[in-house]
């Protein structure tokens, strides 16, 4: 991409050509849009400032979901249920042992990092589908877990009410105050996910995606990197389970199921595997469309009473797989690919070529 | 770079500070929940109005949201439309004192992080809110804390014992008995008359298999409280099992498994095609008389009917019954009912449960808000105002005695129920034992 770079834009130093903002302007813009999210609250209805809230969390998820799928290569049906995890730790913490929320969502990371970690050891063995069916398991075996071990600690079915975060004194209990929250964790998460792919360790999971046994020739050991790749991913999925436990105030075994794991997987496609925009993307795309379908459902009924009934139930998973299918067939790299071809067109405008 | 980075999250995370502190001052919190009161008239917080107020050109706005798009839109679809034509008819009727009644519906897809959306929607487009009605378990449990923070009233089908009386709730108010209420009343009216409804060759003793959907709403009925009932009362659970929450769900394992624990009654807290899974599967093994069947409320309705491989095993089906049914036409709440079906031309699969307690529920929203109105004038409604009022008002009978409330002494769920029984086609729901006192089986906090 340095070739589409603007006309005199020459590094000068290391630091410059390894910088990922360039341009002055570029750390105005992107400034001024981390303070306009940051002032959400101040001109946004609650409800946009709880979507961008949602969006946020499921931000996280995807970006540990990036990871492990989009540059590692070994697909997860088990996001949710790292969350699920994650969510726990980080509600018993707070609620039984008294800790800060603040102490408690990192030991819920590496929690369900650890927990990561024992779903990915069928990574060396198995690979593609059967890998998709190993971690498959973890959806069923965490919401198992939750239900019947320990019922008077989890409290089974019925799940445990989650205290609010408190911070100083301030308590994180609308969605007001609760993006602050999230916006602070995703910006260090994002900065962390790009460096990652940025790093050695990046390096050696694409050279593991892109041919396993060449990287390997290479020196790269295959199972180090791959279980540092499902750790990593659910040490996201615990982030945002954590976040998203506390901002709900309740789990149980049903918060994060596996639709939310092959929603995770649509996301990552539909924003672009392998790229750091994907899950950004993927995930604004994805929860605006099931915005729509909400928003749409009502109406659709009382527009076509007599047979909307049947017709909205199937609004959200149409709107879903449409946009998967679409861009299955028509943009497979995902819009973090067309945004790519957006920005060198635009900077080699008005030439083509 | 690195520096600059430094410089920018620490310039953030100040600013956070900053502007949390900035917002308004949080509600009070939650930890002291709040009990019922005394009766507002009592301490009013403004002069009540001489006479009825004239609120012509006021719009009062009552908020719903349900699965329209998940595992129980089955039954909660026609809620919809049964809300819809309640509040068109008390329009008609006048509304509130002349204020407009509007209603307006969220689809959360049975799930809780969409209905915080909505919950979020709602209260961002109404600074004072006063009733919201939601339906699932999960959903009450998840959101009581907020409703009882934000003062709004929410009166709702999901009948989970933690969201009415889990610490932080205080304004959810049931639209039926909780689910540990019910499995005891269920299982009381067993005992006092095992002889009659007994299997074959059942035994002296009742044993429970425990056969429901692995979810909040599943596992509702059973808690310490009920445990320690069912074992006062000689009941041994001696098998609990889970099953899917679809359609296409086998419970031939559990069920198997319940025979061989020597289980003579199956208890399912479940809707739809779960109690329909469970009878199916008994009939395909041939074991339907081994069992008698017992659900919570929801199971008797024709959204079961719907799933049921044949009509004729339904028959036998015994539940709480804490409402009164299309068939009972000599009661007046029941007629119309009918009435608002018939005007607006709903289809045959409508006329089942979620239409007759919406209608129920608008009524009983439209007397609380009018009761508190009453009280406190329009000018001091809010959803506290509302909560007093139910407290106040109780016990009543919504609907001319569709439902028979009662939320007096602390309690936030009905305590009178009917027990019924399938005794032939679909609507063919038999009263079995008439309204009687319920155990009171609410949690300790």
């Amino acid at each position: 991409m340095a070739v589409l770079r603007p006309a005199g834009e020459f590094d000068t130093s290391y630091a410059s050509d390894m910088a990922t903002i360039r341009q002055r302007w570029q750390w105005w813009l992107l400034l001024a849009f981390v303070v306009a999210l940051y002032a959400l609250p101040f001109y946004a209805s609650q409800s946009v400032v709880a979507l961008v809230n949602r969006i946020g969390i499921t931000i996280i998820a995807v970006q540990g979901l990036n990871l492990l799928t989009g540059y590692t290569g070994q697909i997860s049906l088990g996001q949710a249920s790292f969350m699920t995890a994650g969510g726990y730790i980080s509600a018993l913490l707070v609620n039984n042992l008294g800790w800060p929320f603040f102490a408690a969502m990192p030991a819920a990371a590496l929690g369900a990092g650890i927990v990561g970690l024992l779903f990915g050891l069928p990574s060396l063995r198995v690979k593609g589908f059967y890998l998709t069916m190993a971690t498959l398991a973890a959806q069923f075996i965490i919401p198992w877990f939750t239900r019947n071990a320990f019922p008077k600690v989890l409290n089974g079915a019925q799940g445990i009410n989650v205290q609010v975060p408190v911070l100083f004194g301030i308590e994180f209990n609308t969605p007001q105050r609760y993006i602050y929250l999230t916006l602070t964790v995703l910006i260090l998460t994002t900065i962390v996910a790009h460096n990652i792919s940025r790093s050695r360790l990046g390096r050696a999971f694409v050279a593991v995606r892109d041919h396993d046994l060449a990287a390997e020739l290479l020196g790269i050991n295959l199972f180090k990197y791959k279980l540092q790749a499902f750790f990593l991913a659910a040490v996201y999925a615990g982030i945002a389970g954590s976040l998203a436990a506390h901002q709900i105030r309740h789990i149980n075994s049903e918060t994060f199921n596996l639709i939310d794991s092959v929603m995770f997987m649509g996301m990552l496609v539909i924003g672009g595997l392998g790229s750091n925009l994907g899950p950004i993307f993927g995930a604004i795309v994805v929860e605006m469309l099931i915005e729509g379908a909400t928003l749409f459902g009502p109406l659709f009924i009382s527009l076509f009473p007599s047979t909307a009934a049947g017709a909205v139930q199937a609004l959200r998973p149409l709107f879903f797989g449409a946009a998967l299918m679409l861009f299955l067939i028509f943009e497979p790299r995902g819009l973090a690919h067309r945004w790519q071809l957006f920005k060198a067109a635009w900077r080699l405008r008005p030439f083509s070529y | 770079m690195r520096k600059s980075l430094f410089a920018l999250l620490t310039m953030l995370m100040v600013a956070s500070m900053i502007l949390v502190a900035c917002k308004p001052a949080a509600p009070p919190p939650t930890e002291a929940p709040p009990e019922p009161t005394a009766p507002p008239a009592e301490e009013p917080t403004a002069e009540p109005p001489s006479g009825p107020p004239d609120l012509t050109g006021e719009t009062i706005t009552l908020y719903h949201f349900g699965d329209l798009s998940g595992p129980y839109a089955a039954i909660t679809a026609p809620l919809i439309h049964g809300a819809e034509d309640a509040v068109k008819a008390l329009n008609e009727a006048g509304g509130i004192y002349g204020a407009t009644v509007e209603i307006k519906f969220a689809d959360d897809g049975g799930n809780v992080d969409e209905a915080i959306a909505a919950y979020d929607r709602f209260t961002s487009e109404d600074d004072n809110p006063l009733i919201m009605i939601s339906y699932g378990s999960g959903e009450a449990e998840a959101l009581a804390g907020r409703f009882a923070e934000d003062k709004i009233v929410n009166i709702t089908a999901g009948l989970s014992a933690k969201a009415f009386y889990g610490e932080g709730s205080g304004y959810t108010f049931g639209l039926g008995p909780i689910y540990p209420d019910q499995l005891a009343y269920t299982m009381d009216f067993l005992s006092e008359n095992w002889d009659t409804y007994k299997p074959a060759e059942a035994g002296d003793e009742i044993k429970l298999a425990y056969i429901s959907w692995p979810t909040a709403f599943g596992q509702g009925a059973l808690t310490d409280e009920s445990r320690a009932y069912l074992a006062d009362l000689g009941i041994e659970i001696v098998s609990e099992d889970t099953y899917d929450v679809s359609p296409t769900a086998d419970t031939t394992t559990a069920i198997l498994n319940a025979q061989a624990a020597g289980a003579n009654v199956i208890w399912t807290n479940t809707l739809a095609f779960g109690p329909a899974a469970i009878l199916n599967d008994l009939n395909a093994l041939g074991l339907r008389d081994q069992f008698v069947v017992a659900s919570d409320n929801w199971a008797m309705d024709l959204a079961t009917y719907a799933f049921l491989a044949d009509p004729a095993y339904g028959v036998g089906l015994i539940t709480p019954f804490p409402y009164l049914w299309w068939t009972d036409t000599d009661n007046a709440g029941v007629q119309y009912t009918q009435q608002l079906f018939d005007a607006n031309e709903r289809s045959a699969a409508e006329h089942n449960v979620g239409y007759m307690l919406l209608v129920t529920g608008v009524d009983m929203a439209a007397r609380a808000i009018t009761h508190a109105i009453d009280t406190v004038g329009y000018e001091n409604l809010n959803g506290e105002a509302v909560h007093d009022a139910l407290i106040d008002m109780s016990p009543f009978e919504p609907l001319d005695g569709v439902m028979k409330a009662d939320y007096s002494d602390g309690s936030r769920s009905p305590h009178m129920s009917q027990i019924r029984m399938i005794q032939g086609g679909p609507d063919a729901f038999v009263v079995i034992q008439d309204w009687t006192e319920i155990p009171d089986l609410r949690p300790s906090k």
